[in-house]
């Protein structure tokens, strides 16, 4: 037992304090959360307009139709683009997505961090906006009627109707997609990016053992992601407490 | 037209798969203030339809609508404005579920009237307490029985001192025994001599309260007149079988 322990403590001082080892492990912890943070803002900015694009020329489809004239036709072609996007974006792999990104978009660029931002951005922005778009078309179109039969004006409608309904039903998902997020930058080291992954795999490198920085770096994505999981499950119930 | 006439419709049409189906096909009539217009017919006859293209709910493919004296049908013309002045009352109430009862009526004077929240609410509980719900003021709307939720949503769209209530099935999703407090109430509206319109399968309510009542089938006004008109005395076969069938 004791030799055991001994070794496990050796183990742990090769793999983490000898050459100070653990700022890699730091390092790259904050390259991971800085990916994530950034691209799921851009995931965010992304996702809510395509939603609106595709959500309004849904729902005024009929309007558009009947009305006609340059708006129906800039809708149209707006629609068409973001359809292209979603179809593109979630029928790749994102590590396609991502080299692609690195090596022929950005291919002067040697800036990983921001290349990756720029690639999972996208690719979440998809997923996001599928998200919105699902919650907005999962109200009741009464509710629509109603908010209109008032006179609030489309936007004004979705504003202060729609949305706030929108937001308690996707929160989850979209904090679920979030928790995706932060595991699938996990595939930055491809482009030559040092994240908590990676961090992980060159230690195994350089020490030629695998099991202490690799259970290591399993047990950090799980903290991390149960800490999440734990915040939505609060905000859930807060929601639901908040609808009596 | 007179200054008393407050909407009048024009020859107006609702076709769909380009005019293989007639929801509307070409209904003229014009609704003067104060008056109740109760429109009937059955299922599938176009009246909800009707209803809903008064306030452009549903956009009429053809024909023309004044209100007012505005033609709300044309393109140029800002039918948010003129929905202000339109109450409508829904079969499926229609109330926000995320919002209380008074939040639910001060929501849009507050946005659209600017109306302070202290005037807002005041005037709201005012008409709450015209329904008997002042004391629900502060309830959630699946805390409310049908009833009570109908009953709001009338006095939800008295918030924005409408010109006309539209009526579209207001009774049709109630339980039997809370259709009498929402006909009651809405009685009382057209005593105190609001313009109504009013979509409904109660024909003891169509007799009781109408000014005039509408008879439509297949998209068409077949027949309208006072209620003894209509009911007493009906003219068309198709007005006489329906009633046959529905008294």
């Amino acid at each position: 037992m004791n030799n055991f322990l001994n070794s496990l403590y050796d183990q742990f001082r090769l793999n983490f304090i000898d050459d100070n080892r653990w700022e890699w492990i730091v390092k790259g912890l904050k390259s991971t959360l800085i990916i994530t943070l950034c691209a799921l803002i851009i995931g965010l900015i992304i996702g809510i307009i395509i939603a609106s694009i595709r959500s309004t020329y849904d729902k005024n489809l009929e309007t558009f139709k009947l009305r006609g004239g340059i708006g129906y036709h800039i809708m149209k072609f707006l629609n068409f683009i973001c359809h292209i996007y979603l179809t593109v974006v979630r029928g790749t792999p994102v590590v396609v997505q991502l080299l692609i990104a690195y090596f022929i978009i950005f291919a002067s660029s040697r800036n990983g961090i921001y290349v990756a931002i720029f690639a999972f951005g996208i690719n979440s922005g998809a997923y996001v906006a599928e998200i919105l778009r699902g919650g907005i078309m999962s109200i009741d179109n009464g509710q629509f009627e109603a908010g209109r039969s008032l006179g609030f004006n489309y936007l004004q409608t979705m504003r202060h109707i729609i949305i706030p309904q929108v937001f308690k039903n996707v929160l989850p998902a979209l904090c679920n997609e979030f928790i995706s997020l932060l595991k699938e930058t996990s595939i930055a080291g491809y482009v030559g990016i040092v994240d908590l992954t990676k961090a992980g795999d060159l230690i195994r490198g350089r020490t030629f053992s695998p099991f202490m920085p690799l259970i290591a770096v399993a047990l950090i994505y799980l903290i991390i992601v149960l800490i999440l999981t734990q915040l939505v499950k609060l905000l859930e119930r807060r929601l639901r407490n908040s609808e009596r | 037209m007179n200054d008393k006439t407050l909407i009048e419709i024009t020859d107006l049409q609702k076709y769909y798969k380009g005019g293989e189906i007639k929801a509307l096909d070409g209904i003229t009539n014009k609704i003067e203030k104060g008056e109740v217009v109760v429109v009937i017919g059955p299922s599938g006859s176009g009246k909800s339809t009707l209803l809903r293209s008064l306030n452009l709910l549903e956009i009429p493919t053809g024909g023309s609508i004044l209100f007012d004296g505005v033609d709300i049908t044309d393109k140029k013309t800002n039918i948010d404005h003129h929905r202000q002045k339109m109450g409508m009352v829904f079969q499926h109430f229609n109330l926000f579920p995320n919002m209380t009862v008074l939040k639910n009526m001060t929501l849009a004077p507050m946005k659209l009237l600017k109306v302070s929240k202290e005037e807002a609410e005041k005037y709201a509980l005012e008409l709450l307490d015209t329904v008997n719900l002042a004391d629900r003021a502060n309830a959630y709307p699946n805390q409310l029985s049908g009833g009570q939720k109908q009953r709001i949503a009338i006095v939800r769209a008295l918030c924005m001192h409408p010109e006309v209530m539209l009526f579209d099935e207001p009774t049709s999703a109630l339980d039997p025994e809370m259709v009498g407090e929402v006909l009651d109430v809405m009685k009382r509206l057209a005593e105190k001599g609001m313009t109504m319109v009013v979509v409904t399968h109660e024909m003891g309510f169509a007799r009781e309260v109408a000014s005039r009542v509408i008879f439509m089938d297949e998209g068409k006004i077949i027949e309208e007149g006072s209620p003894s008109d209509i009911f007493d005395n009906p003219q068309s076969p198709r007005l006489q079988s329906f009633l046959a069938k529905v008294l």
